[in-house]
């Protein structure tokens, strides 16, 4: 029988895909022993990341892996998906919000009705500004060019920010022609694995997210003609990812602000950034007023965050 | 099919198309659309279309139109014709000094627009008619237009390295700084071979009279030198603000438009007729390239979803035990021949998606962010040499259009042989010695 | 030939040349927003809408103005054997090749027309034949504009673009018959 082949494609570029998704793509190909194989595509290498949705839907893609903001998926969850502000504060809140809060089933519920498999959940790094001018103050956000995720960047415009949405593959070319003057992205081991720590001079340590929330997806029919034993090594290898990039980025994370020589860190007092935190919350009122799903996700959210705060040290300080 | 398979008939399928002689954006397009239906299996029909939405953000591509219309406005209201006075006065007293200062026309020009149809206009509009007039050779005088109008695309602002930019992932800025020093090194080659051959056999290239050269007072001379302030002005306008980062390089190529614009309304010559022709005619460029990239992004994004780009670089890095130089040469040399058949753009998002990946995983000894900057510059001279060498060639077909009935096509063809050998000497210079390239680039690191 | 074959190719050359004509003048609209752009920059906040907006308008300009730049005869030709022929030998040629144009724009028109379908939310409830608009679909930035229209501009410009290639087979057949219109 001739093996089962996919196309996966990645929201990530080919550097940070090296450690992102490449391991458990290979580690699948492996371990199915020819009886299917996956091959890896990256960030708008076959299809642009605004058409990965569609192209995902029709078949033309089989598998994706990205968040639900980046790739406009028409669901009522996208707007959760990479940065919502403010709602989580380390990495393992997903796993947790997804497994025990019940996060998962709102989203295979919302995907299946749009003929898509939510696969798996998993969570990446925090959401620092990276930028060329150091940022001290909420003032110097004002008129700031920033590349960020669309919901981040509709929270951020609040502040005077203006968020741009590029090609991910072209941000670094825009931040040297000007078009950018920084980017609201990622934590800083994506900045340095990426490159872009070679375009940019500092790194404000406040972040607007403590863990972006990414998932694997695939088309429900051809997930549905995989035979069971390889639709739970899929589903394995992909979980098993998720352990990976919470070790890479948790160290990662601590170890470039100390050791990385390249960027000059910065940041906004406590007192101040309050007023962004205290946006937060209303921006979630005003997303949770969206719609009913959005409500129930919102309060998920809250419930979660509350008993966090209540349950103290180590959870939050 | 294997992969190899798909490759092989998918290239000579669109070759054959090709030859027929119908457009080429339809050829690269019909290739990617049914190998995708044949061969892609589920959602194969939405393929092409999905891939070549890539275009619509690629904003470094909003320069393009920018640039040709610069450049129509600049030869259409005959911008540069002070400025080549001033060459002519100043360098018209040696033997070969008019073929001399043309060159230095065409830098000047190419420092003011992205492409080679600006510096074909100028050159064979004003300056071709005076070098024929005072007896230079025409074969000679051809040669030195083509060749040196090519450099528009070499020296910034360069729309092919904008295109490979964005095809490489490579930043725009350092590839125009990187194209400065071999574009003035290959125009230094250039007045070299005029000045040797025309010391050898004067009456290839005979000095201004001696009556002729009475009738310019000093006054008048120093008088010329003004002219070279406009390109300047125009140079500086776009590229100091984009270099200083206070505007984007999309924004700077607005700017360089209303520059020109102004320029040609003070000096009166912004006429209907020219608003008319730049504008009808940079929409026709524009929709030229623009298509052929559509097609071009489909062709690539279902090549390499069919496993053939994985095959051509298994073939050569893992297969064949090629080492990079040999492997480099192989992909200069099939670039030169596909440039005799090509258009570069064609060349460009055909090639790049195979060729860009292979160059970066290639040990040439240099850093890898740096390796594919060099490589553009290489990839930007083989294009001057593909304009120039039949029987497919953007100067070539220009020259034709625009040359005097008294210059045959065998003429045009023979004209460009010593300057397609110069171009060569310098692809190998800069292939030879890379910091030809990068020393600007890395010595002026904009951050 | 037909009368309404030739009624079609100079209906279909007159719109393309409007249509073409107006796409034109779209290069004038990208120069005022990119110098927008480039002045509220300077003193004031940058506009959020400029680049998104400059991106559209030229998408327009390019896929409108494909059929009357044929009509110029801008796309070209690898024509080192085609120049040398006479009209008839093109027109035959033509005549086969066009197809390849006609294939092409036709599959990118249907991927254009599930991707305005898409983008429009449409949905055909049983027994109906008109569809119904859904979820809109918008652009995933922060401006985030609806992707309908200039999907539908897509749609159309690919259109165009075939009945212009239909409309130069047409003509191949006339001139094989020695009926040059
Ligand atoms: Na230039
Ligand atoms: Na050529």
């Amino acid at each position: 029988q001739a093996p089962i082949k996919w196309r996966m494609q990645t929201y990530a570029g080919a550097a940070l895909g090296e450690h992102v998704v490449k391991p458990a793509v290979e580690a699948f190909n492996t371990i199915a022993q020819g009886q299917m194989e996956i091959e890896l595509f990256y960030s708008d290498q076959l299809v642009p990341t605004a058409e990965l949705f569609q192209a995902m839907q029709a078949g033309t893609i089989d598998c994706v892996q990205s968040d639900d903001d980046s790739m406009a998926s028409p669901t009522e969850v996208t707007v959760f998906g990479g940065y919502f502000p403010l709602a989580l504060r380390y990495s393992l809140d997903v796993p947790a919000l997804f497994n025990k809060y019940g996060l998962k089933q709102i989203w295979e519920e919302e995907y299946a009705a749009v003929g898509v498999k939510h696969i798996s959940a998993g969570s990446w790094d925090p959401c620092n500004f990276s930028t060329k001018k150091p940022l001290n103050s909420l003032k110097d956000l004002e008129g700031l060019r920033v590349f960020t995720f669309p919901t981040a960047g509709r929270f951020l415009t609040q502040f005077g920010v203006v968020p741009v949405t590029l090609p991910w593959e072209d941000v670094e070319v825009a931040l040297q022609t000007g078009e950018l003057d920084g980017l609201a992205w990622s934590g800083i081991t994506e900045v340095y694995t990426v490159g872009w720590a070679n375009v940019t001079d500092y790194f404000l340590t406040n972040n607007i997210s403590g863990a972006w929330i990414g998932h694997f997806f695939a088309n429900m029919e051809r997930w549905n003609a995989v035979p069971p034993h390889l639709q739970k090594l899929l589903e394995t290898c992909f979980e098993q990812s998720h352990y990976y990039r919470q070790h890479w980025y948790w160290a990662g994370e601590a170890d470039l602000r100390i050791n990385g020589g390249k960027l000059k860190l910065t940041t906004i007092p406590d007192e101040e950034w309050k007023t962004v935190e205290d946006a937060a919350v209303k921006f979630w009122d005003e997303i949770a007023a969206e719609s009913e799903v959005k409500a129930k996700v919102v309060e998920v959210i809250k419930k979660y965050n509350d008993t966090m705060v209540k349950a103290g040290p180590p959870y939050r300080f | 099919m294997p992969q190899e398979m798909i490759a092989l008939l998918m290239f000579s399928t669109m070759l054959v198309l090709m030859i027929t002689g119908q457009r080429v954006f339809g050829v690269i397009g019909v290739v990617a659309v049914v190998a995708a239906l044949a061969l892609w299996g589920t959602g194969g029909q939405a393929m092409g279309f999905s891939a070549s939405m890539k275009l619509m953000k690629w904003y470094p591509m909003l320069t393009l139109p920018m640039f040709v219309f610069m450049g129509y406005v600049m030869s259409e209201t005959r911008l540069a014709e002070d400025l080549y006075k001033m060459f002519h006065v100043w360098f018209g007293p040696v033997p070969g000094g008019l073929a001399i200062g043309t060159i230095l026309l065409m830098v000047l020009i190419s420092a003011m627009n992205g492409l080679s149809v600006a510096g074909m206009a100028i050159g064979s509009t004003i300056a071709l008619p005076e070098l024929l007039r005072r007896g230079y050779d025409k074969r000679m005088v051809t040669g030195v237009i083509q060749a040196g109008s090519s450099l528009g695309i070499l020296i910034p602002p360069s729309v092919v390295l904008v295109l490979y930019a964005m095809i490489a992932r490579a930043p725009v800025s350092q590839l125009w700084l990187a194209g400065v020093v071999p574009g003035l090194v290959m125009a230094g080659v250039f007045i070299l071979y005029i000045a040797i051959r025309s010391w050898l056999n004067p009456s290839l290239a005979p000095p201004l009279s001696r009556e002729e050269r009475a009738g310019y007072s000093t006054a008048d001379k120093m008088r010329l030198l003004g002219a070279g302030v406009l390109p300047l002005l125009i140079f500086a306008s776009m590229m100091g603000p984009f270099i200083m980062g206070y505007t984007s390089l999309v924004e700077a190529s607005v700017i360089g438009v209303a520059v020109t614009v102004l320029a040609a309304l003070l000096k009166g010559r912004f006429t209907r007729q020219v608003f008319e022709v730049a504008t009808r005619e940079t929409l026709g460029i524009s929709c030229m390239f623009m298509w052929i990239i559509l097609a071009a992004l489909s062709f690539g994004a279902v090549f390499d979803g069919l496993g053939a780009v994985k095959a051509i670089e298994g073939l050569f890095v893992d297969q064949l035990h090629l080492n990079p130089w040999t492997i480099l040469i192989l992909m200069q040399l099939s670039f030169l021949v596909m440039g005799m058949f090509l258009d570069d753009t064609a060349m460009l998002v055909i090639v790049a998606p195979l060729y860009v990946p292979l160059v970066a995983r290639l040990d040439l000894g240099l850093p890898p962010d740096q390796v594919l900057i060099w490589y553009g510059v290489l990839y930007t001279i083989t294009c001057q040499i593909a304009y120039l060498t039949p029987p497919f060639g953007y100067n070539l077909f220009l020259m034709r259009a625009f040359a005097p009935p008294e210059i045959s096509m065998a003429d045009i063809y023979r004209s460009v042989g010593p300057f397609v050998v110069l171009m060569v000497i310098s692809l190998i210079l800069v292939m030879v010695f890379p910091q030809i390239a990068l020393w600007l680039p890395t010595s002026l690191s904009v951050k | 030939m037909p009368r309404w074959s030739i009624a079609f190719v100079r209906f279909i050359d007159r719109l393309n040349y409007r249509v073409g004509r107006f796409a034109m003048y779209l290069l004038f609209v990208l120069m005022a927003i990119l110098m927008w752009s480039t002045v509220t920059k300077a003193v004031s906040t940058p506009s959020l809408w400029t680049l998104e907006m400059a991106q559209f308008v030229m998408v327009a300009y390019y896929i409108l103005g494909g059929p009357y730049s044929m009509q110029m005869g801008s796309h070209v030709r690898m024509d080192l054997i085609y120049a040398r022929w006479d009209m008839r030998r093109k027109a035959w040629t033509d005549a086969f090749t066009v197809f390849a144009l006609i294939i092409y724009l036709g599959v990118m028109l249907w991927g254009a027309s599930d991707s305005l379908s898409y983008s429009l939310g449409l949905k055909w409830p049983d027994g109906s034949l008109l569809p119904e608009i859904g979820r809109l679909e918008r652009s995933p930035t922060a401006w985030r504009p609806h992707l309908w229209p200039i999907k539908m501009v897509l749609f159309i410009g690919f259109l165009l673009m075939l009945l212009q290639s239909i409309a130069y087979l047409i003509r191949d057949i006339a001139i094989i018959r020695g009926k040059d219109f």
